[in-house]
């Protein structure tokens, strides 16, 4: 009889935090963060005979686009604009508009007397003379020049950039920006 | 004694079945339909609950970012963003368009801040949101409750095409924040609905319950009240057979039990009864002939003088026990129609004090080995002839058995129960009674002394003294004085409501 009542007792004492668990959960709840399809692309007017992708750095550390344009379409070629002079532009720094937006860059800022150099793209490859030196520079900085020549060679970026710096050092990689995009290998097509 | 161990023993019953009532059978039964019952329903309401709580979350949720998504895709927006008032109205204008509620929408762009509400930077958007939205271009929400108030935030990274193939991250993120309160209102009606279903659930399963409980707990209230009554000595209970279950089967046994318990007693009964009367017809029978003896042994008494010694010594001694077998024979007779409950109360109204004192007169006990203390104006209903037998016998075995002088006091008082009593004490001066004897004093052909076998009662005269003051609903105890002599207390009902049996 007592330990009928026991179990009775126990039983009691499972089916209500039971009960509590179950009516607990009420009203709305708190999520985490769920991911929902990808991110939402917008027009940005961007036409390669006029305008120049750069990219710059964030307050927060990431790399952010900048669309600046030339005025008019390049007057030698009839294409886009010219990575020289894409490089060149990045390598001035961001403008009074750029830094209204909070956006620096990492690369040192170059005179005006200083070349870039551009061999023309063979194999998926690209190679740029820097008239900077590469060591000290910090991987945004790489990031910022990759990405920008890389754009500028190529509508999707899919292009391996090789970078010769002043002092002899040379780096390479792709721009791996794109959502979802695969960076090539070194020996791409 | 008796009535007292009786009570006592229905006390604890009466205690027991009140605390096994409020744990009883029937609210047992009630516990466990209702235990049922809440489990059963309370699962199915919640579950219900629950799965239509997400759905309706879900689909606001995916409204809400397959809109705003939309939304910001048909939106132009020069890079780099210029925070102002172009892009609070660029802004102003997607919240508007918002799905399935406006939303307020904020814009982040480097170090620029801007918003269609109040204030540019939400206080609402999580650091994780900010940080996935940032660390992989995908969008993403959460649900997040600031202050009791359900917010969802979508974070929507924005991209813009180069070429065929290829979407470049722009570094801005828009990020709308929506109030959920309509859908809190939903899910609070829907949770409404659960406990409003489930509660009449629990209601109705308490008719079933209670038809359960109903259904075990008439027969076995049926059992309790034949057992009772059974015990109250109506042997001839039985009860109502009903059904083929188990209860049945009980009930089924129980009147055979009931009716074999019966057959018994009944033979108790009858052997008892046939015993009675064999002691009664035997007294009868015995009396016809000790009248005759008597006669001749009186005669022969009167004459012993004339025969020689030996033989008058035969014939008084002869003489002598006939007169004690004859008031034996008498004593049996009495004894007897008390067994047979045929002993008559035949009260009166009477004076008691003068009742004792005729007693003593008749009985030549006026000397100084009585003393009385009988205060005048007690009025009694007493049977007188019985009431003497009482005293008489009472008074006599204290000047037989204990010693002079013999005191006889009557008094009133109100008994325990409230009730007025009559209390007549006879104490002696003698030794007293042995403690071992007191409890068998009042037995039958109890000798309370082994050594005087033959003494001149009966053995039969408290005995007798016990069915008469029982026959005026009174008690008798007999007991010691603290410092030497026997005392017998006699309490009578003074105004007896019923006085037999």
């Amino acid at each position: 009889m007592r330990r009928a009542r026991g179990r009775r007792g126990a039983a009691a004492f499972v089916a209500v935090p039971a009960a509590v668990a179950l009516l607990g959960g009420c009203g709305i709840q708190e999520t985490d963060v769920i991911e929902a399809g990808g991110p939402a692309s917008f027009q940005a007017f961007l036409d390669r005979d006029y305008d120049m992708l750069l990219f710059f750095r964030s307050p927060d550390g990431g790399l952010s686009t900048v669309i600046r344009t030339t005025g008019s379409p390049s007057a030698d070629t009839a294409g886009p604009v010219p990575t020289e002079k894409v490089v060149s532009a990045l390598l001035a720094g961001p403008r009074e508009e750029d830094r209204a937006a909070g956006l620096t860059t990492a690369l040192p800022t170059l005179g005006r007397g200083d070349t870039v150099k551009v061999e023309p793209a063979a194999n998926g490859r690209v190679t740029t003379h820097l008239p900077i030196a590469l060591k000290p520079l910090d991987d945004t900085a790489l990031r910022q020049l990759t990405c920008t020549i890389a754009y500028s060679q190529d509508a999707d970026g899919q292009i391996v950039v090789e970078l010769r710096g002043q002092d002899g050092t040379s780096r390479s990689g792709t721009c791996q920006l794109a959502p979802g995009g695969t960076s090539l290998p070194e020996t791409g097509d | 004694m008796s009535t007292g161990t009786g009570g006592s023993t229905g006390g604890t019953g009466a205690r027991r079945s009140r605390r096994a009532r409020a744990f009883g059978l029937r609210t047992r039964l009630l516990l466990a339909f209702l235990l049922v019952a809440a489990v059963s329903a309370g699962t199915t309401a919640a579950l219900t609950y629950r799965e239509a709580r997400n759905a309706v979350l879900q689909t606001a949720q995916d409204t809400a970012v397959t809109s705003f998504r939309d939304q910001v895709q048909q939106t132009a927006f020069a890079l780099p963003v210029q925070g102002g008032d172009d892009l609070d109205a660029l802004l102003r204008d997607i919240a508007r368009r918002g799905k399935p509620h406006p939303w307020v929408v904020f814009a982040e762009y480097g170090s620029v801040r801007a918003s269609s509400g109040e204030n540019a930077e939400s206080t609402v958007i999580t650091p994780e949101l900010r940080r996935a939205a940032r660390a992989d271009p995908h969008g993403s929400f959460e649900r997040v409750v600031k202050d009791g108030v359900p917010y969802l935030t979508i974070a929507m990274p924005m991209v813009f095409k180069t070429g065929p193939y290829s979407l470049v991250p722009s570094g801005l993120v828009l990020y709308a924040v929506m109030r959920m309160t309509d859908e809190q209102v939903n899910v609070d009606a829907l949770l409404m609905a659960a406990r409003d279903g489930a509660l009449p659930g629990l209601a109705v399963a308490l008719i079933p319950g209670l038809i359960a409980a109903r259904s075990v707990l008439r027969p076995v209230r049926e059992l309790r009240e034949a057992a009772r009554s059974m015990g109250s000595g109506r042997l001839d209970t039985r009860i109502p057979v009903r059904g083929s279950d188990e209860l049945a089967d009980l009930a089924h046994t129980f009147n055979e039990s009931a009716a074999q318990l019966d057959h018994s007693v009944r033979e108790l009964r009858d052997a008892e009864a046939r015993a009675r009367r064999f002691a009664s017809d035997v007294s009868h029978e015995l009396r016809t002939p000790l009248a005759g003896m008597l006669a001749v042994t009186e005669v022969l008494d009167e004459d012993a003088d004339h025969l020689d010694a030996d033989t008058a010594r035969a014939v008084r001694l002869v003489s002598a026990e006939t007169g004690k077998l004859a008031v034996l024979v008498e004593d049996l007779m009495e004894i007897s129609r008390f067994d047979a409950r045929a002993a008559e109360l035949n009260a009166d109204e009477v004076d008691v004090a003068e009742t004792i004192r005729k007693t003593l007169d008749n009985r030549h006990w006026t000397d100084t080995r009585i003393r009385t203390e009988l205060p005048d104006g007690i009025r009694a209903r007493l049977d007188p002839r019985r009431f003497d037998l009482v005293i008489a016998n009472l008074v006599g075995n204290a000047l037989r058995h204990g010693g002079a002088p013999v005191t006889v006091r009557l008094r009133t008082e109100a008994s325990s129960e409230g009730r007025a009593v009559l209390v007549t004490e006879v104490t002696d001066s003698g030794p007293g009674i042995r403690p071992e004897a007191l409890p068998h004093i009042f037995d039958r052909f109890y000798k309370a002394d082994a050594a005087r076998t033959r003494s001149a009662g009966s053995g039969l005269g408290l005995a007798i003294t016990l069915e008469n003051v029982k026959l005026h609903g009174g008690t008798i105890r007999a007991g010691n004085l603290p410092g030497s002599g026997a005392v017998f207390t006699v309490e009578i009902p003074l105004h007896a409501e019923e006085a037999g049996g």
